[in-house]
């Protein structure tokens, strides 16, 4: 973990200031992004494909969600993947005990994931560093256990079985292959814009100042431990939707959403892909989850294959992808200036 | 300057050389293609904690469907698998079965995942409508809870309810023949552990009405220290024991309990204990343990299934397990439905499937039977023995009765409202 503290905290470059231009300019990628993902399956019937991409949404709302918290604010949470669990089960045990719309369901969780988040963050964000992860872990695990122990609602460790019903809504059917795919990459896109738009606002560089100096924030007047606290909140409502969307991907839920395993991934993918640049997370849920099933279909000794990325990014390169992708280019800008 | 003929290889001859050459390239697909391969998909767990049961399971479907194979396939189809690792998380389970049946063309599925990986398979099956016979998961609201009902998934695995009821009255005969009535339960904290200990009980209880449940120890799954746990049941000084530990767990309460001389101050029954990898594993098995059955070469005593036995030992060097028999089951049924009718299609196999009994070496009386109304397995050797420390390990077991089974099983599927 030193190397993505050192990663999150001390060698992060200034972030552009995000104006109004800027803003047009992310929608305008965000809308060309969804043409382009939206128009796939009019080119490949692989199902395959689709499927790819809507677990990348999952990962990706998650993985980017996590990322608000560690490389914006420098809050390294090990119990991130609770609120993965926790949408991935409130939006299950709804559809299947409630019966409501889709839409309704999908509000109804983000409240609830609001409601728990702000408790246990109120709790969380008072706390500095390896107290923090570790507190986030506990409840991460007090999470799990209650799902496992309260097998008469929750299903216990077979998870919520019989399927998710999906209904119709506005002539979507989400349980029609290309439905789903749509619905979870118009999640996605949403909420990466959205994720962007805070990272952009002045907010963000609230954040950003905590993250570096939080006693300098707190003397020019920030209420600190309520910023923390309001991305604590909204890291985790995205987090939920990753879980939804997972929730609908595999028409259920289980306890493995809400394990620290979940988590483990979320920090890892964060390495990957790097945690200075938005897309960083993104970058590495993609490559994850390329390396995960190319590998798997291999070996049942994926794990090693895993370990050894995992050196090669911790120790060779010494960030994630985009970083130093990112880093690679503004070096030979400088070196193009210096001539 | 002038072009010269050289005398080397013309062009036609190179066109022709490398049109053989890509015929001998394609040589193998197009013969495939020919013979139209069947491919049949497999998640299971081949990595992690239960990395060996997996194995075993995939060990044994080779076995049969080299068998398969050599007598002319599926209604002439040659098998071939597909089996992929799920690392027993049911997300990974769902994508690798949507993966072997969309991108690798996998035209059955074999379900090898437990617990929640095969209620994940389960929503794929619903989701695909692909032929799915389950192998491992013996969780009975899979298939006795009629919310899971679909047409095209089937169950070729033993059950935690059969078992309850099977357990439940050979504990009673025994508590009843040496006057056992303070009972201590010692099984692992998660659902599998509750329902099967409740259940047991439930039937010690219905047996044998004056035992008495005097403690219970609900240790975590996978705890490597079970100190604590020994020392409560030891003081609380119970004429029995039951547990429904299994795998590695099992194996080290054991050696655990040993060092406090528990196994010679009271009976003990383990459900789990007669599986090879729990047998070979114990560091003193101690004589006396009474388990449930659940691969033993020795039972049921026939030629075939001792023969099944060894003739897996033979070729992967260890002894089967439970999973094993289920799985190469599976691959006879399959074998069997094929057969009758005459095709290798998913809906005419699954047909085929509904109350099909075959003859097969793991059946208590040689045969075992899908049962049409709720797809799942029936009338395979279940019953209960006492070990010794040495093969072969539990030398006598005494066969559960599956007339009493049906009637238990069918009281039980009413009281938990499926009927």
């Amino acid at each position: 973990m030193t190397e993505l503290e050192a990663g999150g905290a001390g060698t992060l470059a200034p972030v552009r200031s995000g104006a109004a231009p800027g803003r047009y300019r992310d929608i305008l990628i965000a809308l060309i992004a969804f043409a382009v993902l939206a128009s796939l399956p009019l080119f490949t019937g692989s199902k395959a494909l689709l499927d790819f991409v809507i677990r990348c949404s999952a990962y990706g709302l998650f993985a980017t969600s996590l990322n608000l918290l560690v490389g914006y604010t420098g809050l390294t949470s090990f119990g991130h993947g609770m609120f993965f669990g926790l949408g991935a089960y409130s939006f299950g045990l709804i559809m299947q005990k409630l019966g409501v719309p889709i839409p309704v369901a999908f509000v109804a969780t983000l409240a609830i994931t609001a409601v728990i988040a702000a408790v246990i963050g109120a709790i969380c964000v008072r706390l500095k560093e390896i107290y923090f992860a570790f507190v986030t872990l506990a409840f991460q695990m007090l999470i799990h256990s209650t799902i496992l122990s309260w097998a008469s609602f929750t299903g216990g460790d077979q998870g919520l079985r019989g399927g998710i019903p999906r209904p119709s809504f506005l002539g979507i059917n989400l349980a029609n292959h290309v439905h789903l795919y749509i619905a979870s990459c118009a999640l996605l896109i949403l909420g990466l814009l959205a994720m962007r738009q805070i990272a952009q606002s002045p907010f963000g560089f609230t954040l950003r100042m905590i993250r570096d100096n939080a006693a300098r924030a707190s003397f020019l007047g920030i209420d600190v431990w309520r910023a923390k606290l309001t991305v604590f909140v909204l890291a985790a409502l995205f987090a939920s939707m990753g879980g939804m969307v997972m929730a609908l991907f595999v028409s259920g839920a289980y306890p493995e959403f809400a394990y620290w395993t979940i988590s483990g991934e979320g920090i890892f993918i964060n390495m990957l892909g790097g945690v200075s640049t938005f897309l960083g997370p993104m970058v590495g849920t993609v490559l994850l989850l390329l390396l995960n099933d190319t590998v798997t279909r291999f070996t049942e000794y994926h794990g090693i294959v895993l370990g050894i990325v995992i050196l090669f990014f911790a120790l060779g390169l010494r960030k994630g992808l985009l970083d130093f992708v990112a880093e690679w280019f503004s070096q030979r800008r400088d070196a193009g200036k210096g001539h | 300057m002038t072009r010269t003929r050289t005398p080397g290889i013309s062009r036609r001859s190179t066109l022709a050389l490398m049109g053989a050459g890509a015929m001998s390239v394609a040589a193998p697909w197009v013969a495939r293609a020919q013979a139209k391969t069947i491919k049949i998909g497999m998640p299971t767990i081949l990595s992690g904690r239960v990395a060996q049961l997996g194995t075993s399971s995939r060990n044994a479907v080779m076995l049969e469907v080299e068998k398969v194979n050599a007598a002319g396939g599926l209604a002439g189809r040659q098998i071939e698998m597909v089996i992929r690792d799920s690392k027993g998380q049911p997300q990974e389970a769902a994508r690798v079965a949507r993966e072997l049946v969309n991108t690798d063309g996998c035209e059955l599925l074999l379900d090898g995942e437990a617990s929640s990986g095969s209620f994940a398979v389960h929503e794929v099956a619903r989701d695909l409508g692909v032929l799915c016979i389950h192998t491992c998961s013996e969780a009975s609201s899979l298939t006795a809870d009629p919310k899971q009902h679909i047409p095209n998934a089937f169950r070729c695995v033993r059950q935690g309810i059969h078992d309850s009821i099977v357990g439940g009255s050979y504990a009673a005969a025994i508590a009843k023949a040496k006057g056992l009535k303070k009972w201590a339960t010692c099984s692992p904290d998660y659902a599998y552990g509750r329902d099967t200990t409740g259940e047991f009980t439930l039937y010690l209880k219905r047996f044998a009405p004056d035992v008495e449940i005097i403690s219970e120890s609900w240790p975590k799954l996978f705890q490597p220290d079970y100190t604590e746990v020994v020392t409560k049941i030891l003081q609380a000084k119970p004429q029995a024991l039951y547990s429904c530990l299994w795998g590695g767990d099992l194996t080290s309460y054991i050696d655990q309990a040993n060092i406090y001389a528990m196994f010679s101050q009271m009976e003990v029954f383990a459900v789990n204990m007669a599986d090879y990898t729990a047998l070979t594993v114990v560091k003193n098995l101690p004589k006396g343990i009474h388990s449930g059955n659940r691969y033993i070469k020795t039972f049921p005593t026939t030629p075939e299934n001792a023969a099944w036995g060894d003739a897996y030992k033979a070729k992967y060097n260890e002894y089967p397990t439970n999973w094993s028999w289920q799985n190469a089951t599976a691959v006879m049924f399959l074998a069997e439905a094929a057969k009758k009718a005459n095709s290798a299609d998913g809906k005419k196999l699954a047909e085929a499937l509904k109350g099909l009994t075959i003859k097969c070496p793991f059946g208590a009386d040689g045969t075992v039977t899908m049962r049409g109304d709720d797809h799942t397995l029936v009338g395979y050797a279940i019953g209960w023995g006492t070990t010794i420390p040495q093969e072969p390990y539990v030398p006598e077991v005494k066969a559960g009765d599956w007339k009493t089974i049906f009637e238990l099983e069918a009281e039980w599927k009413k009281s938990k409202g499926y009927t």
